[in-house]
């Protein structure tokens, strides 16, 4: 057969990933050869309005704003950054509770990858279950902070809502029932052919080259770099609460899916542990002054590292607020997995990937 | 955080000099607007493994510099290379504009004087 080079665009909108990013992918017969990409459909200038329109104090709703998903990750990385400018002390509670709806945003998040995966794998049925299943998860965080999807729970100096008692029995029944359906999900995605070899050297990742591009979050970890932020960051008290790495070989399709069912399982084990362990005290400690300083602050969202650059001198509106997303960071390395593989695999490539175009066009 | 200043000549050699892949981790390039007429740029980076450890280097340029690229050293970093270019209206050698903007879009949105 002739080699014949077309040019093919995947999006701005593809049925297997429903957010506005466009690859240009050429490709000769069925291989893709080359890739571009856009990112900048919906570019809000969050960054601008942070440090023009709105004072210190509302940005951490304002950025929750960024994305439905990890909104907890973004106005908690920018609270963070402000702590630590004012030089306040958080409640060892709020700090407690701030991690439990990190994790819980982390299981729904993964759910969600994991369901679509399952999708573009053509099993409907098991994407239906997965989603079906994430709705206690998403529940639980409704019981917390009063939303389910935009949380206005972090506030500068720790939380605006204490944990009721029959929502810790209910957060606790409610993951001791997902850990039941994740051992099931495992089992499903080590053994069924369409979840499993379908898979399996899929969208692969070297870990050279997952160094070489500075992968971050499960897309590294799936290639056996240990990194996470959890671990990298001091802000957090995640080494109290049971926090384990989850690291797989093989970088592709198949080993992200394994990095994001294990550490749910993590995750899981993580909320017990904080319900169990919750530290008695206030959930807030006013802190005052006005940030002056800059700081780059971390932290591990669902889809990898967040990082957050804030820059105050002293006034209410601050000189910079620069987000920089998982998404983002993880585009060059989605771009060299793309190349050498069949154009027919390229939905299911993305949906491993989890990206977030929400943050990434902020 | 550790801020380290270089020059827009050595910046390329000072970070090939500094960058191990095995060892660090590029976080981005960072623009921060000084004055109308000047912009901080920074090459952010942490450490694999240890706990808070940021490294900054970072060189003040105005709209007549170009920036030397540093995609040589780390490839990824062409993603935040174009970002800066549509950002903040800068040049950075070999880094095309349009990642975010559309040529009909505001220039430099994050510049001084310009509406959001």
């Amino acid at each position: 057969m002739s080699k014949k080079t077309v040019n093919i665009p995947l999006g701005s909108q593809h049925i297997s990933l429903l957010e506005p990013i466009r690859f240009k992918f050429t490709c000769e017969n069925e291989k893709i050869i080359g890739i571009d990409s856009d990112v900048g459909f919906v570019h809000r200038g969050v960054e601008k309005a942070c440090a023009s329109k709105f004072k210190f104090d509302a940005i951490g709703y304002v950025v929750a704003r960024i994305c439905g998903l990890c909104a907890i990750t973004h106005s908690l990385s920018y609270t963070m950054a402000v702590e630590s400018m004012l030089e306040g002390e958080v409640s060892k509670r709020a700090q407690y509770l701030r991690v439990l709806m990190v994790e819980l945003d982390r299981l729904h998040s993964h759910m969600l990858c994991l369901s679509h995966v399952s999708e573009n794998a053509g099993f409907e049925a098991m994407f239906m279950r997965i989603m079906g299943d994430r709705e206690p998860v998403m529940d639980l965080q409704e019981a917390l902070s009063g939303n389910r999807v935009q949380f206005d729970y972090v506030s500068i100096g720790g939380v605006n809502r204490d944990i009721e008692s029959d929502v810790a029995v209910k957060v606790k029944e409610t993951l001791k029932e997902l850990r039941l359906k994740v051992e099931d999900y495992i089992s499903e995605f080590e053994n069924n052919w369409s979840l499993s070899l379908r898979y399996k050297g899929i969208g692969a990742l070297s870990q050279e080259d997952a160094y070489r591009f500075n992968t971050i979050g499960p897309l590294a970890r799936a290639t056996g770099i240990k990194t996470d932020v959890r671990a990298e960051s001091s802000m957090l008290p995640y080494g109290d609460i049971g926090f384990e790495m989850v690291t797989k070989d093989g970088g592709d399709i198949y080993a992200r899916n394994m990095v994001r069912l294990y550490e749910m399982l993590n995750s899981i084990s993580m909320c017990e542990n904080i319900i169990d362990a919750m530290p008695e005290g206030e959930i807030f400690t006013k802190l005052k002054g006005k940030p002056s300083g800059e700081i780059v602050t971390r932290l591990e969202a669902p889809r990898g590292e967040l990082m957050y650059y804030v820059k105050g001198s002293g006034k209410p509106i601050l000189d910079r607020v620069r987000i920089k997303t998982p998404t983002f960071s993880s585009i060059p390395a989605f771009m060299h997995i793309f190349e050498g593989q069949e154009y027919a695999d390229a939905p299911a490539i993305l949906a491993s990937f989890d990206p977030c175009m929400s943050c990434t066009a902020k | 955080m550790k801020k380290i200043e270089v020059t827009l000549k050595n910046v390329v050699n000072v970070i090939r000099e500094f960058y191990k892949p095995e060892k660090h981790h590029f976080l981005t390039l960072n623009g921060l607007a000084i004055d109308e007429k000047t912009t901080e740029i920074q090459w952010i980076f942490s450490e694999y493994g240890k706990q808070d450890e940021i490294i900054v280097f970072y060189v003040d340029v105005t709209e007549d510099d170009v920036i030397p690229s540093i995609v040589e050293v780390i490839p990824s970093a062409i993603i935040s290379q174009r970002e800066i270019v549509d950002m903040f209206g800068l040049k950075v050698e070999d880094s095309e504009r349009g990642l975010y903007l559309d040529e009909d879009s505001l220039q430099k949105p994050l510049s001084f004087g310009c509406a959001l």
